[in-house]
């Protein structure tokens, strides 16, 4: 089946998706994707055994990819629930764990 | 070189077209026999990989890389171009464009 | 509420690329123009005639801004190289913030007299701020670059048949199937290129998009970060005490041995001060990356105070991704290909934008009315697709029509640029539909085509003069104009000549291949 012959079936299913759905989702992905990327840059810089410019470089062109990912995981996951579900934890935990050893300064 | 780049992967390409059903019968007609689809696979696969080699020998790992990724969008689109407009061009350039490239390599070259 | 993975990411697919996709196509034409920014720049400013690389003009640059800006902490000397570029300087007024800059001419040192023009700089600049203030600007393209990147993933994830559907394309086969076969072609064959391209443009702005790092281990100093990254020192302070600067050729020798070609560019920190220090920045046409090689030279006696050395792993990626990104190669032919892949990309975001119009159009056709958001997609469509083409080329007919000492002429380009783009946005409101793309098409095709006549017209440096010079700025300009103004009016021809027929027929082919 290609893309052109889901469509229709996309359509339907946004009806589906209830907005309330949609929006929490995106919001997880646009905000939650970021709070996830920027804490991910900002542990590689406080963490990587490397010089500290290469430590924030490193951080910071991973984190667009972190960022898709996230994006891409909140979308495919079951549900809006689901989907906050797993985007919080990581970022509660390394923002304790960045908080707890001083790299949020 | 870079034009017999340019036609090896060409050739590639095409090669892995005609290991297809559907272009097989627009380009030569009827499905292609297991045997032979396998045999235009590999020589497809085979002569993009070939492609990559004049590449890198003109311009060096870096710049050769990225020139052979380009060099195969350019010859992956004029060949899908090319399928519906003109089949007979698109079959014959297959052969012809490497030929041209091996003529060409010792006047650019030199 | 439960679907399957690839269904989810088609969903994805399709709605982040839509919400972005006008910005996208603007983003990705414009870009696409500045891999010619400086042919462009050229072909805007004919009086200038095209410069020789050499140590001459920059000697008459320091020459001229030392009589004009002595008191600047900084100069910066752009000198032209092999691709014809102009002989720029940048100076600060002590105290300012913002540079101030003058093109010289090459022979003279005295700033030219061009018409004024942004030159290509205009989509350059267009391509990242979107004309808006820059904060904005950078920030609205990175957000849509981000959902690029998502519909990038979500596209390869939706698109099972990758490699079986890699060659078809069905010209006139129904409701949007051509679209389709064409949307997949072009994005499936230049995908490495899409996705190094979008990648790579947020990175170019990533110290604006992702500061955290900077913030949490230089403490928010982003000048000490770029310090260590490049490997340069800090600003010089001033010893305010005046002092000769060295003569620059020497340096500029030194230079052109150690990287085999010259410097591509010459800051001045504190000249006519014993503090003074002159950089040398490499060429960055010389090798994919553009991490900056520099050479640091006493200012006073020339000795050379440090070379920077091989980045590190972290940096030296960063520079080729830079390096990517900006495709400023100095193989003609690797420019040409990324401006093929850049127009691939180019035409992928449109035939996505139409094909996601042709889905529900067709949908409508068999409901009713088409509804509000058809409506409004339809005219997006219309207005950018084919409303930007014309409006880029309204700007280049501008510069040669506008009144050379027209006050703010440089603004009244940019001006025109937007009321075209205005009126076609206009024309798309009121008149929906294939004659208003037909008429658009047509317009854009023949201010393409008709660019090299004009050109003729109003300077002696027509095709006529300028391919027997060798002049490829100029030529080369005139040449891509009217090829693509070219293509332009085949889409024209096709929507006028074909479309009714095909539609008829492609609305009765789907009809029977849905009932089936």
């Amino acid at each position: 089946m290609s893309l052109a012959a889901r469509i229709p079936a996309g359509w339907r299913r946004l009806r589906a998706w209830h907005w309330p759905g949609v929006l929490s989702r995106t919001i997880a992905a646009v905000l939650g994707g970021y709070a996830l990327a920027a804490l991910v840059a900002t542990a590689f810089a406080a963490w990587l055994p490397a010089s500290r410019a290469e430590a924030v470089l490193t951080g910071m062109m991973l984190s667009f990819l972190i960022y898709a990912g996230a994006v891409i995981w909140v979308f495919a996951a079951r549900s809006a629930g689901r989907a906050w579900a797993g985007l919080l934890p990581p970022v509660l935990v390394l923002a304790a764990l960045l908080w707890l050893t001083g790299g949020l300064a | 070189m870079a034009l017999l780049g340019f036609g090896l992967a060409y050739a590639g390409f095409l090669g892995l077209s005609l290991a297809m059903d559907r272009h097989h019968a627009e380009l030569l007609g009827g499905r292609p026999a297991t045997a032979r689809r396998r045999l235009l696979r590999g020589l497809g696969w085979g002569l993009l990989g070939l492609s990559l080699l004049p590449c890198l020998a003109l311009w060096g790992t870096g710049i050769g890389l990225v020139s052979w990724l380009g060099l195969l969008t350019a010859a992956g689109l004029g060949l899908i171009l090319l399928i519906p407009y003109a089949p007979r061009l698109a079959l014959w350039l297959g052969p012809l464009l490497p030929l041209a490239g091996l003529l060409a390599w010792p006047i650019l070259v030199a | 509420m439960r679907q399957g993975f690839r269904q989810c990411m088609s969903w994805l697919h399709i709605w982040s690329g839509l919400l972005v996709g006008w910005i996208l196509f603007a983003v990705f034409l414009t870009g696409t123009a500045s891999y010619f920014r400086n042919e462009i720049s050229a072909w805007m400013r004919p009086e200038l005639q095209a410069a020789a690389p050499g140590a001459e003009p920059v000697r008459l640059a320091i020459e001229t801004l030392q009589r004009t800006a002595p008191n600047s902490p900084s100069w910066i000397i752009s000198p032209p190289d092999e691709r014809g570029g102009e002989l720029r300087v940048f100076w600060r007024e002590p105290g300012a913030r913002r540079f101030a800059t003058a093109v010289l001419d090459p022979a003279t040192g005295e700033p030219v007299r061009t018409r004024e023009s942004l030159g290509g700089n205009f989509f350059y600049r267009f391509h990242f701020e979107l004309h808006m203030a820059p904060l904005w600007g950078r920030w609205i393209v990175g957000f849509c670059a981000m959902m690029m990147l998502v519909a990038i993933i979500s596209g390869i994830v939706t698109h099972r048949r990758i490699f079986a559907d890699f060659f078809t394309f069905r010209p006139g086969k129904g409701a949007g199937r051509s679209w389709l076969d064409a949307h997949n072609a072009l994005g499936v064959l230049a995908l490495p290129y899409h996705l190094m391209i979008t990648y790579t443009g947020l990175i170019t702005l990533m110290v604006m998009y992702m500061p955290w790092g900077i913030q949490a281990a230089y403490q928010g100093d982003r000048q000490a970060f770029v310090n260590d990254v490049f490997g340069t020192a800090a600003l010089v302070k001033r010893a305010n005490q005046p002092a000769p600067l060295t003569p620059i050729a020497p340096l500029l020798d030194e230079a052109t041995r150690r990287w085999g070609g010259p410097p591509g560019r010459i800051d001045v920190q504190q000249p006519g001060d014993a503090s003074a220090v002159i950089r040398m920045t490499r060429r960055d046409a010389e090798s994919i990356s553009a991490n900056p090689q520099t050479l640091t030279f006493d200012g006073l006696r020339g000795t050379l105070l440090s070379a920077s050395g091989e980045a590190a792993a972290a940096a030296a990626t960063r520079g080729v991704a830079y390096g990517l990104h900006l495709g400023r190669f100095a193989s003609p032919l690797l420019r040409g290909l990324f401006f093929l892949s850049g127009l691939a990309g180019t035409a992928m975001v449109a035939t996505g934008l139409v094909l996601w119009a042709a889905k529900h159009r067709h949908r409508h056709a068999r409901n009713g009315r088409a509804g509000f958001g058809l409506r409004l997609v339809e005219a997006l469509n219309l207005a950018t697709i084919a409303g930007l083409p014309t409006a880029m080329f309204g700007f280049l007919w501008a510069n040669r029509l506008l009144p050379l000492h027209l006050a703010d002429r440089a603004e009244w380009e940019v001006r025109c640029f937007f009321l075209i783009w205005a009126l076609a946005g206009l024309q798309a409101v009121l008149w929906p539909g294939l004659r208003s793309w037909a008429a658009q098409f047509g317009a854009a095709a023949l201010l393409g085509l008709l660019l090299p006549v004009l050109n003729l017209l109003t300077t002696d440096r027509h095709l006529g003069a300028s391919l027997p010079a060798g002049d490829w700025a100029m030529a080369g300009t005139d040449l891509v104009a009217a090829g693509l103004g070219l293509l332009l009016g085949y889409l024209a021809w096709r929507l006028v000549h074909r479309a009714p027929a095909r539609q008829a027929l492609r609305g009765a082919r789907l009809a029977r291949a849905e009932g089936a």
